[in-house]
């Protein structure tokens, strides 16, 4: 069922590619929307009609916590590909004040639409056994493609309550595994046992309006159609902000979000 | 209807004939007959909630003195699967779970139910999970099994290797895994992997068979994930039949002969003297708290010993195994014997000393002081304190690779302290062990008694 309906999308709509999918890829997102309603006729009713964009920064008040480090002696795969001690990348607070990690996704405003899913995968890579990216946007039934490049046993736990769960051994580097989650969720943990220290979030949605926050704060939600919207900022550990912004066909509208220190 | 009720009645008779002759093979009744939810809600009741709860969510009133905790089957993830991994498992899971228990697990069997009743109960569990219907059952694979003869035991040892094994079970496969002591299932609750040495703990079985589905499908829930996507059929046989190689026969004996030997008693664990001697292995169990919890999972799960006398004195070689070797706080080891003069019944260990216990001749060596001492006590204390008189000679004691060796010897009538245990000759001498793993919050496991004879 759900092979038929993306096997007919990507026909459709060649390459919608989700926005957020990595901590640099915000500023992209924009053109590649276009792309997918300029490009790819058999996709229009479809795909995505809107000329509005919301942006914005998360900003994060107060002190940044100290970051506890990781202990990765027990695994030597592990501890011998850092040069310099790692830390937890819970909190990640930017030189400019800014917090990375930050999932930002249209909440509310969307619904009775129907997008197509994006039929390109998103990575998620185990290396130095850390998660890269920590934090994902990926659309319902969009592959993750889930690689190990470390010459250690990971196990990727996913605990998805609305779609499947799957708990499956990755020994060898090189790995490769593509999973898919068939329900919206945010977020989605994914955890690897055998390396406790190690957790990944991702966030599934049935649009392609989200983004992550990187290394200089920012997000972006381009192509959305006129109306009203909640947005959502989630943060692992500071919770969830949400703001409400109306916006009409070709505007630009800019939030910002701001995280206090636990 | 007269139809299935004829065959069903055929299979009663079968069942019965079978069951008489010790031939029962659960497989021959894998067919469901119509499901009776209401008749499986009825004995789900009765013989379940006090473990599952009411409500089936794990939480029922003895739940917490087992570990790990029965399982929340409104979660619909079960362990012990011929699914992929995240799929609800087959009626046929279901069913032999119920039939088989969970060996060494706080899971029994349910063979004295009768097999209709079983798969009710199979249906009336499925109600309990939208899992059933969201992620149904996706049978896997695993191929053809080879048989032992075709599987060498040199390409199982690289499998293991090549697909992480020891990480968590350790090199030798005694639980110890440099991941093995931050496990965690996924309700956060601490979990340790299988000793793989000791086939009789799977909680899904020993034999290659089972193995061989384990590492297929995983155990959902806890850390072990599957190695469907990981590992060809063939590569999963060799593993299995290897895992079933690294395991040791228990020789499980509720009296322990002690040879005596001519001259002096073996000091060191490699003496050969102790080849001939026979081995004992007896199981130990953790202790719950005074509040009837559960609190960590069990680490050290049985002792083997052997002991030799001389006449005027009693040496021990013992064996446990422990993940990891600690000394704050240490790893400890008891020896308990009855005192001089006591009689009559004893007293289980599960419980002592909670309240007005009877005193008792510890003899204890402590991985802190690598010293033996002995103590008539009504509480560990003076033998984990260190308060006691040192009595004997320093415990021999080496750990390796997860493995605790210790040789202690004893007078058989020691002068100190009063009142301590006199083993002689021809008589039987009640002895049970206790065991402190430092590593998994001093967490203290017990067996029952067991009897010396001295030859």
């Amino acid at each position: 069922m759900h092979q038929t309906q993306r096997a007919t999308w990507v026909i459709g709509i060649g390459i919608l590619v989700a926005i957020g999918c990595g901590d640099s890829q915000g500023s992209d997102a924009p053109r590649q929307l276009a792309q997918a309603t300029e490009g790819s006729p058999e996709g229009r009713g479809t795909a995505p009609q809107g000329s509005a964009t919301i942006s914005g920064t998360v900003t994060f008040s107060g002190s940044a916590p100290a970051q506890e480090r990781i202990k990765m002696d027990a695994d030597p795969q592990c501890s011998l590909q850092h040069k310099e001690p790692v830390t937890k990348q819970e909190i990640v607070v930017n030189p400019n004040g800014t917090l990375q990690h930050v999932f930002v996704y249209v909440k509310q405003g969307l619904e009775g639409r129907t997008f197509p899913t994006s039929s390109q995968p998103v990575t998620l890579e185990q290396q130095g056994c850390l998660y890269h990216p920590r934090v994902i946007g990926l659309q319902v039934n969009q592959p993750l493609q889930i690689l190990n490049s470390d010459s250690t046993l990971h196990n990727v736990n996913c605990k998805p309550v609305n779609s499947k769960p799957f708990n499956l051994a990755q020994p060898v580097k090189g790995m490769k595994t593509t999973k898919t989650f068939t329900a919206p969720e945010v977020m989605v943990k994914c955890v690897c046992n055998v390396h406790p220290w190690m957790a990944a979030y991702i966030g599934v949605l049935s649009h392609p309006y989200f983004n992550v926050t990187g290394d200089n704060g920012t997000f972006t939600l381009a192509g959305l159609p006129a109306g009203q919207y909640t947005i959502e900022a989630w943060h692992e550990k500071l919770g969830t902000q949400a703001q409400t912004v109306s916006v009409g066909d070709g505007d630009t509208k800019t939030v910002t979000f701001e995280f206090k220190a636990p | 209807m007269t139809i299935i009720r004829t065959r069903h009645l055929l299979l009663i008779i079968l069942a019965v004939g079978a069951g008489g002759l010790g031939l029962v093979d659960v497989s021959a009744f894998a067919e469901s007959p119509p499901a009776d939810v209401a008749a499986g809600r009825a004995t789900y009741l009765q013989q379940c909630a006090r473990c599952h709860g009411v409500t089936g969510r794990g939480d029922g009133r003895d739940a917490k003195r087992l570990y790990p905790r029965p399982r929340d089957l409104t979660s619909g993830m079960f362990k012990f699967r011929s699914t992929a991994s995240g799929s609800a498992p087959t009626d046929q899971d279901l069913f032999g779970t119920l039939t088989n228990g969970l060996t060494a697990g706080g899971m029994p069997d349910w063979r004295h139910l009768d097999e209709p009743v079983r798969w009710q109960l199979v249906a009336y569990l499925k109600t309990l999970s939208t899992n059933f219907h969201d992620n149904p059952p996706q049978p896997l694979s695993v191929g053809t099994d080879p048989g032992r003869t075709r599987t060498n035991p040199a390409t199982g040892k690289q499998v293991y290797e090549k697909l992480g094994c020891a990480a968590c079970h350790g090199a030798h496969g005694r639980g110890n895994g440099s991941s093995a002591a931050s496990l965690t299932d996924n309700w956060g609750m601490a979990i340790r992997p299988a000793d793989l040495t000791q086939g009789w703990s799977y909680r899904g079985g020993g034999d290659p068979q089972a193995i061989a589905w384990r590492v297929l499908t995983g155990i959902d829930g806890s850390p072990m994930p599957s190695y469907a996507e990981a590992a060809s059929p063939e590569d999963i046989w060799q593993l299995a039949y290897y895992v079933r190689s690294l395991q040791e026969e228990p020789r499980w004996t509720m009296i322990a002969r002690v040879p005596r030997v001519v001259g002096t008693l073996p000091a060191a664990a490699d003496d050969p003297r102790w080849e001939a001697v026979p081995r004992t292995d007896v199981r130990l169990r953790n202790v719950v708290s005074a509040s009837g919890e559960m609190t960590a999972p069990p680490t050290v799960t049985a002792v083997s010993f052997k002991a030799l006398h001389d006449g005027r004195s009693i040496a021990f070689r013992l064996t446990w195994h422990d993940p990891s070797e600690d000394r704050q706080p240490p790893d400890a080891f008891a020896l308990v014997l009855q005192p001089e003069g006591v009689a009559g019944d004893v007293v289980t260990l599960q419980t002592w000393p909670l309240s007005d216990p009877p005193a008792l001749d510890l003899y204890a060596w402590s991985a802190r002081e690598a010293m033996v001492q002995e103590a008539i006590a009504k509480s560990y204390e003076p033998v984990l304190t260190g308060a006691a008189p040192v009595q004997g000679q320093r415990g021999a004691a080496h750990y390796d690779d997860g493995a605790w060796t210790l040789v202690v010897s004893r007078p058989l009538a020691p002068k100190t302290p009063h009142g301590a245990a006199i083993l002689s000759p021809g008589r039987f001498a009640p002895v049970a062990f206790v065991v402190w793993d430092g590593g998994n919050a001093g967490q203290r496991a017990v067996s029952m008694w067991i009897d010396l004879t001295l030859q």
